[in-house]
């Protein structure tokens, strides 16, 4: 039985996702190629997808260490609203603005890290909380009115510019991957953060300065949905609630794309395949049957299965190494992933500081 | 896969008459995808015989007990009889009815109810009228506890219970069902002693004779060496799968046994070592008048290349002594120095550029990082000499860690697997390495080797020796008071958070150590007349 589960893993665990966006592209070409399959989907899928992924980056880091990270949906609302508002109404330079903004970013998110790392509340309680105090904030600073878009054009050049048919903010996304990928995969601060997230206690007598690794992840995450938030003022213009709606497939890109090319680690390529297949996926059956329910029902469904199935993994990995003291004998016919019993991360941010050291899932 | 495994055992009842043995294996062989855990096992156990099956981990221990409990089916071909019977082959209602009790380190006792409701929580309350009959339940739960020696009020918590007792208790609970099902034929023992502090070993193995006084086999999986020449009739020895020997333990003496488990001759070069070394040089390490929860004002100091062992019961201070003085733990008042330098409290990351290294006494929870690779714990206390900005050199990491897995013999040899798909004894190696690697002047370690098995066991004690011979202080607080005579050049005795006894050389003996540790006068184990 075992050995039948393993063969099947040996193709399919890893790059799940890259053959399920294959089968998604192979079937929607064939079904409505006049439609789908032409440059402008992909361009447009490219940026329309882009703002998201990076509120997935914004999330993944403070997950890598093992805390939740809740505000960022908030703070990319906070941080629309500013950066128009300082322009059109108190007629800042672009770029001031854009400082200001990101700088109230930072802030929230060093806030964050106080809550969790000097008072010790749960990551999970403590961002939720701050969720809401920032929905304030903007709506103090908006008065609960949409503000009208900046009208300059280097305003509007600043993610739309085109390169190679795409809108530059994919450029963006992709230098943003690319920083993320190489702190938290080639440098000390990467190790420094999973260790945190997979064991506080080992982290700590190993020397880690969790406290101030914590910390920082949650600045990160503040900065980043900051300035994911000034590149949404640009590309679409400015909203008073898109960022809540794009919490969870944050989250979802996050906790799939741990199931993705390295299982049971949280990593930036997994999440940004998760994030564009699900587009794709959407993209498509919206093209075909025209309802606008579907992203927000395959989001919600993929969350759900993606965690469904990292605990399944988790649970198999658990049998296989209760079932005989051997696991690790046959070394070449066995995918790390499955044998290693790598608690997934999915039950891995337990809350670092949590005062009540609950965990967030059962908050 | 239905179908395959043998018929049922009715059909195959042995003979009524002549008295069988409480458990007969012939040629019983289990393959986990192609790879041998048990090859061709043969054991035969009688009614009342205690019957220890020591080995390795990975020796195919836990194959066994999973095949009698009906968890496995083993590879067609041998058979399992249970007094005569057979066991139907992957079916725990066949081992359960055949007589076949297991009694496991998780006790799965409900530590906030009674004894008396654990007794009965399957089923088994004397009953009218729909209402539990207290008086006669209660009855009935001192008779099944006067059976394992035991002699408590049923009506208390198991969470007052000593670790023994809960133990008693678990061991109770499956003589109980003896009405329904016969007697119990076989029972099992996995490592009952495995978490058990050192002074309630001998309380347990009462109650193991009890059992077997009873008429019942009894199979005892243990790792601990001296429990073997106290209770067993008969060891079987398992290595890589195979039997190496059956033998009588009358027969047998310790490094005898030693031998056949690793299978060559075991390193005895400690003891040279231990008898060569001098006390020389400034001491490196300085600890005065410290205190913290259950530590109350220790002092004493320590030089290079000593290894000294910290002994004591739990409850001692023994448990928390090396944390607090590394930082794991904070403390209330004292001075740690090192090396002329004051060591703050609760700072790691101070004590480590101090020099001081700390292996914590639980893997999982403290000591690695279990989502993590073998390669990323062993570096990870000092990551950054692989930083060459902009990146980590992964091969340079990769190599010193391979070098590592040489050194300390790791298996398997496969540096980026999780260090949770290791074997504990693997998994202690590695977070060895991983401290060795600094090349530390102070090296503190709680329960280095527990859980581990004997040869990585011997391998550990062995880096030790090697690490004190470079000049590198070595302190290690242990439960197994035969680690700290085999590698101790001086035994620090607790009691009560305090240091009763300093003890060096020729007084450090088994049996000096527990009488110290029990406070003077009390009763020593049982266990020192017959391991020398």
């Amino acid at each position: 039985m075992s050995a039948r589960r393993r063969s099947i893993n040996l193709g399919f665990d890893r790059f799940s996702g890259l053959y399920l966006w294959a089968l998604f592209i192979l079937v929607f070409s064939i079904w409505t190629p006049s439609l789908f399959l032409t440059s402008a989907t992909l361009h447009s899928v490219a940026s329309q997808e882009a703002i998201a992924a990076m509120l997935g980056i914004a999330v993944l880091i403070p997950l890598v260490a093992g805390a939740y990270d809740l505000s960022v949906g908030s703070v990319i609302n906070l941080s629309t609203v500013m950066v128009v508002i300082l322009q059109t109404q108190n007629h800042w330079n672009m770029w001031m603005a854009m400082l200001v903004a990101v700088g109230v970013s930072i802030v929230v998110g060093a806030f964050n890290g106080f809550v969790v790392v000097k008072l010790r509340v749960n990551s999970f309680i403590a961002t939720l909380g701050m969720a809401t105090v920032v929905t304030a904030v903007q709506e103090i600073v908006s008065g609960q009115n949409q503000p009208l878009p900046p009208v300059s054009h280097a305003w509007n050049a600043l993610t739309q510019t085109k390169v190679l048919g795409f809108q530059i903010v994919v450029v963006y996304l992709l230098v943003l991957a690319i920083i993320a990928w190489w702190v938290l995969e080639h440098t000390p601060v990467g190790r420094y953060l999973y260790a945190v997230g997979g064991n506080v206690e080992a982290a700590r007598l190993s020397g880690v300065d969790v406290d101030r690794w914590t910390w920082l992840s949650m600045i990160a995450s503040g900065t980043i949905a900051g300035i994911a938030g000034v590149f949404y003022a640009s590309l679409t213009g400015p909203s008073l609630t898109f960022g809540g709606s794009l919490l969870l497939p944050a989250f979802a890109a996050a906790f799939l794309g741990s199931t993705q090319l390295k299982p049971g680690r949280f990593n930036v390529w997994g999440s940004m395949i998760a994030i564009y297949v699900l587009a794709t996926g959407v993209k498509g059956l919206q093209l075909i049957t025209g309802v606008q329910w579907l992203n927000d029902m395959f989001n919600g469904v993929a969350l759900v299965g993606a965690v469904a199935f990292a605990v399944w993994r988790q649970r198999v990995a658990g049998n296989k190494s209760a079932s005989g003291e051997r696991v690790e004998a046959p070394p070449e016919a066995v995918d790390p992933g499955v044998t290693g019993a790598a608690p997934v991360p999915v039950a891995a941010p337990s809350g670092h500081g949590s005062g009540t050291g609950s965990d967030p899932t059962s908050v | 896969m239905e179908g395959v495994t043998s018929p049922t055992g009715d059909s195959e009842r042995g003979a009524a008459n002549g008295p069988h043995p409480a458990l007969h294996l012939r040629s019983v062989s289990k393959t986990f995808a192609g790879t041998p855990a048990l090859s061709a096992f043969d054991l035969t156990i009688l009614p009342g015989e205690i019957h220890a099956l020591v080995g390795e981990n990975g020796s195919g221990k836990s194959t066994i007990i999973k095949i009698l409990a009906g968890y496995h089916r083993p590879d067609p071909g041998g058979e399992v009889l249970v007094s005569g019977e057979r066991l139907v082959w992957g079916s725990a209602e066949s081992s359960a009815a055949l007589g076949c009790r297991f009694v496991h380190q998780d006790l799965g006792l409900v530590d906030s109810s009674s004894i008396l409701d654990n007794l009965f929580f399957g089923g088994g309350f004397t009953c009218r009228f729909g209402m539990v009959m207290d008086r006669a339940t209660t009855a009935a739960a001192r008779d099944l506890l006067a059976q394992v020696g035991l002699d408590v009020d049923p009506r208390r918590l198991v969470a007052t219970l000593s670790p023994a007792q809960r133990t008693a208790v678990a061991v109770a609970r499956a003589l109980k069902d003896t009405t329904r099902s016969g007697a119990v034929k076989l029972m099992v023992f996995d490592e009952p002693t495995a978490t058990l502090p050192d002074n309630e070993v001998h309380q347990l193995l009462a109650t193991i004779r009890a059992v077997a006084a009873r008429g019942t086999g009894v199979l005892y999986v243990t790792h601990r060496l001296d429990e073997i020449f106290t209770l067993a009739t008969n060891v079987t020895v398992l290595r890589d799968g195979k039997k190496v020997a059956t033998v009588p333990v009358a027969s047998i003496d310790r490094p005898k046994l030693v031998r056949l488990l690793v299978g060559s001759e075991f390193d005895d070069a400690h003891a040279e070592s231990v008898a060569a070394h001098t006390e020389h040089g400034q001491p490196i390490l300085e600890v005065e008048g410290l205190t913290a929860p259950r530590i109350d004002g220790i002092s004493f100091t320590a030089r290079p290349g000593d290894i000294i062992g910290i002994a004591g019961i739990t409850g001692s201070g023994r448990e928390t002594l090396l944390g607090t003085i590394f930082g794991a733990h904070a403390r209330t008042g004292g001075h740690v120095t090192m090396n002329g330098v004051a060591v703050r409290s609760a700072r790691p990351a101070q004590a480590m550029r101090s020099g001081m290294a700390y292996l914590p006494p639980d893997r999982k929870i403290s000591g690695g990082v279990m989502t993590l690779t073998a390669r990323e714990n062993i570096s990870l206390s000092g990551v950054r000499m692989f930083w060459r900005a902009p990146w980590l050199r992964r091969r340079m990491e990769r190599n010193e860690v391979w070098s590592w897995f040489e050194r300390l013999e790791i298996r398997p040899h496969r540096v980026d697997a999780d260090l949770a798909s290791f074997s504990g004894g693997n998994q202690q190696k590695i977070l060895f390495a991983k401290w060795l690697r600094l090349g530390p002047k102070l090296f503190l370690l709680d329960e280095p080797t527990q859980g581990v098995d004997v040869g990585a066991k011997a391998q550990l004690h062995h880096q030790l020796l090697e690490a004190a011979a470079n000049e590198t202080t070595v302190i290690l607080s242990s439960s197994d008071v035969d680690e700290l005579v085999a590698i101790c050049h001086r035994v620090l005795v607790l009691r009560n958070g305090r240091i009763v006894a300093d003890l060096s050389k020729g007084d450090i003996t088994a049996a000096r150590i527990s009488s110290e540790s029990l406070g003077v006068g009390a009763p020593t184990r049982d266990r020192e007349v017959a391991v020398s």
